[in-house]
């Protein structure tokens, strides 16, 4: 037991010897995490605040009714925030969706007006996008299609039976005045169908915006490559020092104790180097939280206890990946690869909402899935026993392995 | 006799590594145990150093057997592994610290083992920085700190400058004069000559041999 503390001390000094060269790289990392959450944050507000869907028309645009339906949505409709329509010919849509500028492309086939005065349905307009793109926005897009080509027909055929009726009651010079007002009416109820419904966004991870979602993310991803920064801790040179260490008494459980505690210094010394900037920078209003809006950096400060379970589960598995990993170098491949697939399936470069249901299921199974699950409760204030569960078992299962890689490198 | 080696047996998996050690040294005595590479020198060391288990056998010193009461290992034996068991980020003084009190550091550094050893001539350096010299002699300071009976040395003298191997074998002389016993494993033929007893590993077992200096006739055998 007393060599066991001398070895746990030992590890304490070499951590301490390498503080300065692990600071160095943490403010490093810091500033990339840093600038690519400030990319992330800005970029999602601007998709979600500013930017609008470029579809292109092509096709026959030739009728007039066509191009003042069209004007009227561009000029007066509430979807103008939205959906930008674009008139153009084939060979510009083909090489623009080539290009990515576009988001889809409406192709009006020929006669469809024609088909529409007649009051028939029977023209489609196709309306092309990308995989990629079949989204909630593609489903929208499809339903208000739909819904215009329906509200058209109805229209048309409106207008037909009131022309009809006029005739039979022999006001047939009243019918181009009354056509008109009716068209007019029509208009008027579709473009003033504002309150027709609203859509409220949740937001994502159980209800954090989009900006805590990948400000939390951000942090995950940097507690999880943060076996990058500590490798060095991990260049033991060959096993004699465990067999040594074993021969005077201290087995691979109190080797690995005396190690993962040494290394949990490292892991909080980066966790602090991190957090310094993103207290100063929410203080000082640079980074916008909704959730935090107005209260300086106390509620990160609440926040900062969270993290830790996170982190030290996460350094768990770093250990347990260095100690799997035959040589530094492929332990450092390990840590890069199994950080950046993790951080991937479990959302913390886009939000996991997106993505296919089981996808979703195996990133939220994952060690990076229960830290964020419980790094985003955490920041709603509310970290439920299913949450703490998960990550103590992770935390337990890798630190079980390591003890058992470590004890068969031994025997 | 003061240790009594009998009937070790280990194998991985299926295959057998050592199928009958059985040997015996007195106090005082040097047992040099060669072989070719693979022969299972170093997992006969380990197992007597208790880093790894025999699946059977016995290994007495001073009427008790070690290996079933590994507990006493620390104690009686030291052991230097074939590669040195230092942690390079730290000075020799760090490295011994995790085995001697600061008391009995002082001690040994100004009359004891370790100033045998000429540690205290690098006390401050890193061990990154150290020679292979230093990094060994450095290695079996820290394996002596319970001025152990018995000391099993893994390779040496493997890549060392004469100089070096002279002040190793220096202390081995004072230490076995002083009634500890030494195992080592070796491929350094100058090492058989501190030795009173010479051991080939071959097919799992120790066929004791007679180093009359021929050493083309030792490769031979081996």
């Amino acid at each position: 037991m007393r060599q066991a503390g001398a070895y746990f001390l030992a590890q304490l000094k070499r951590a301490a010897r390498l503080l300065p060269g692990q600071i160095l790289a943490d403010m490093i990392v810091c500033v990339c995490v840093g600038a690519l959450a400030c990319l992330l944050i800005a970029q999602g507000a601007a998709s979600a605040e500013g930017s609008r869907y470029r579809i292109g028309m092509v096709g026959d645009l030739s009728d007039s009714y066509l191009g003042f339906g069209i004007a009227a949505v561009q000029e007066m409709d509430d979807s103008r925030f939205m959906v930008e329509l674009v008139p153009m010919s084939e060979q510009e849509a083909q090489d623009a969706f080539l290009r990515g500028e576009l988001y889809a492309v409406m192709r009006v086939p020929e006669g469809l007006m024609e088909s529409v005065v007649y009051g028939k349905n029977d023209r489609l307009i196709t309306y092309t996008a990308t995989q990629g793109q079949q989204g909630l926005g593609t489903m929208v897009m499809g339903e208000i299609t739909d819904v215009a080509s329906t509200l058209v027909t109805c229209s048309q055929s409106a207008i037909y039976a009131m022309q009809r009726v006029l005739a039979d009651q022999g006001r047939g010079e009243e019918i181009g005045r009354e056509t008109d007002q009716l068209n007019l009416a029509l208009i008027n109820l579709v473009l003033s169908r504002g309150g027709f419904g609203d859509v409220e966004v949740l937001g994502y991870g159980d209800g954090l915006s989009l900006e805590l979602y990948y400000f939390s993310g951000m942090i995950l991803l940097f507690l999880l490559l943060s076996g990058l920064l500590n490798s060095a801790l991990f260049a033991h040179g060959n096993g004699a020092v465990f067999c040594f260490l074993k021969a005077r008494g201290v087995g691979a459980f109190w080797q690995i104790l005396g190690e993962f505690l040494a290394y949990l210094l490292l892991v909080s010394v980066g966790l602090v180097m991190l957090c310094l900037p993103l207290g100063f920078g929410l203080e000082r209003g640079l980074l916008g939280i909704p959730e935090w809006e107005g209260m300086g950096a106390a509620p990160f400060l609440a926040f900062l206890p969270v993290l830790f379970p996170a982190a030290v589960m996460f350094a768990a598995m770093q250990f347990f990946l260095f100690e799997a990993a035959e040589g530094i170098v492929n332990g450092i491949l390990s840590q890069l690869i199994c950080g950046i697939g993790m951080g991937y399936l479990s959302g913390y470069f886009y939000p996991s909402a997106f993505f296919p249901e089981k996808m979703r299921a195996l990133g939220a199974l994952l060690p990076s899935g229960a830290a964020a699950r419980f790094v985003q409760a955490g920041a709603l204030g509310k970290i439920p026993a299913a949450a703490w569960a998960a990550v103590f078992v992770w935390l337990s299962v890798f630190l079980g392995l390591t003890i058992m890689v470590r004890w068969s490198r031994t025997r | 006799m003061e240790i009594e080696v009998t009937g070790i047996r280990k194998a991985y998996f299926r295959k057998k590594v050592l199928t009958d050690i059985t040997f015996s040294a007195e106090a005082g005595s040097c047992v040099a145990i060669l072989g070719s590479n693979g022969s299972g020198k170093s997992t006969l060391l380990s197992i007597l150093a208790g880093v790894r288990g025999a699946d059977s056998g016995s290994f007495f010193y001073q009427g008790s057997d070690l290996l079933r009461h590994p507990g006493q290992i620390p104690k009686v034996l030291g052991y230097v592994p074939q590669g040195d068991p230092l942690l390079e980020e730290l000075t020799a003084w760090d490295n011994l610290r995790m085995w001697y009190d600061r008391k009995t550091l002082k001690r040994e550094l100004s009359e004891g083992a370790l100033r045998l050893l000429g540690i205290d001539s690098f006390l401050k350096t890193p061990v990154r920085r150290m020679s292979g010299g230093m990094k060994k002699r450095l290695s079996i300071g820290c394996a002596v700190v319970s001025r152990p009976g018995i000391l099993l040395l893994d390779e040496p003298s493997a890549a060392l400058d004469p100089v070096c191997k002279e002040n190793i074998r220096a202390f081995l002389d004072v230490y076995r004069k002083e009634g500890g016993i030494v195992l080592m494993a070796t491929h350094d033929a100058q090492d058989l000559e501190l030795s009173n007893a010479c051991y080939i590993l071959r097919d799992g077992m120790l066929h004791p041999w007679q180093y009359d200096g021929d050493f083309h006739k030792l490769v031979a055998n081996l």
